[in-house]
């Protein structure tokens, strides 16, 4: 029996670039269903994804990506699914990789299977400020002393996800800045986490949820997450 | 005997409000609870000033009205703390009704495609 494979797609006033990426994704990876959390976007985001035959679930007002994302998985627990991809709806995920993701997943290697821009470097692929990667380094340092797990993109937001973890996700996602603080949560709850190089595109509209003033908060708030999980039972 | 009366009216003033407040249901009984209990102390030490000296005696006070002070600045920082948990809970529960609007808006779309489908 083929698996039920559900595609996530946090969305926040991101008309510009949602359709288009939902075409892209029914191009590549036909076999799944997309569902669009669309995050209180007072733009045409709902409208322009309907109009693809995508799946659409609105939030009533902005709960930011983790609660978008929680959303997705809890549609996923619902519907029985098999596996749950997160896809940016800003279009800097790039689908044919949607493939690759899935495969250890389906393989029964990886619970958690992350889409790396750093696992293999291509020179004048899109890798994010200096800033930003410094930042990612030190959260792939901070995980690595706190799981033992190195990985070379904590941060990033594509991903898939398999049937055990759906569960975990669905009954509790955190709220703010959720990648590095999920990758900890999967570890407490004995996952198999692990990554594949992909290639990110400069975002297609919209803004990153993560602007320079708000770093400094994200860095400690992500820190802070990250210690305290360690105080939580393992599951 | 000024400043004591001053402080019996002016408590019996928020105690008054509050147990107002109460009855017309502006404010539940477990909202309500820490104002209650603040306000009946504050009465009472006004009204037995000599307990006042001496627990304040007792807690290590040179003046009964440091030992005030201190009371006032425990209450309030308890109280804050505990409207900062009602404030999360209040945020939690709008998430999760949120995401239940979210998945029954979902549900209906869903319905309704297959409903035109089948039409």
């Amino acid at each position: 029996m083929n698996p039920k494979i559900l595609i996530i797609i946090p969305a926040f006033n991101e008309a510009g670039a949602i359709a288009r990426l939902l075409d892209e994704i029914q191009t590549a990876f036909p076999q799944a269903d997309r569902i669009v959390i669309n995050d209180g976007s007072q733009d045409l985001t709902e409208e322009n994804a309907l109009k693809t035959g995508a799946f659409v679930a609105t939030l009533p007002f902005n709960l930011g990506i983790g609660g978008a994302v929680q959303t997705g998985f809890q549609v996923a627990c619902d519907g029985n699914y098999d596996i749950a991809i997160q896809v940016d709806g800003d279009g800097q995920h790039d689908p044919l990789y949607i493939r690759d993701l899935v495969k250890p997943i389906l393989e029964g290697k990886l619970d958690l299977c992350i889409g790396s821009r750093f696992l293999e470097n291509p020179p004048g692929a899109f890798q994010s400020t200096f800033a930003r990667r410094t930042g990612i380094r030190f959260f792939c340092r901070l995980l690595e002393l706190l799981t033992g797990l190195y990985l070379t993109d904590p941060t990033s937001g594509f991903r898939a996800t398999g049937k055990k973890l759906i569960r975990v996700f669905s009954d509790f996602y955190p709220i703010d800045f959720p990648e590095p603080e999920a990758i900890k949560i999967a570890k407490r709850h004995g996952a198999k986490i692990g990554e594949i190089p992909v290639q990110m595109r400069e975002r297609q509209s919209g803004r990153s949820s993560i602007r320079s003033l708000a770093t400094l908060y994200y860095m400690i708030k992500v820190t802070f997450a990250l210690l305290i999980d360690l105080l939580k039972k393992k599951s | 005997m000024q400043a004591r009366t001053f402080a019996l009216v002016m408590t019996s003033l928020i105690l008054f409000f509050v147990i107002n407040l109460i009855r017309r249901q502006k404010m539940s009984f477990k909202y309500a609870l820490a104002w209650l209990l603040s306000t009946s102390l504050t009465l009472l030490f006004t009204i037995q000033e000599a307990w006042l000296q001496t627990i304040s005696k007792w807690a290590g006070f040179a003046l009964p009205s440091n030992f005030v002070f201190f009371l006032l600045l425990i209450f309030v920082i308890l109280f804050s703390l505990l409207l900062t948990l009602h404030i999360n809970e209040q945020n939690s529960r709008s998430e999760t009704l949120a995401q239940a609007i979210a998945k029954l808006d979902y549900r209906l779309k869903k319905l309704e495609k297959e409903s035109e489908k089948k039409i």
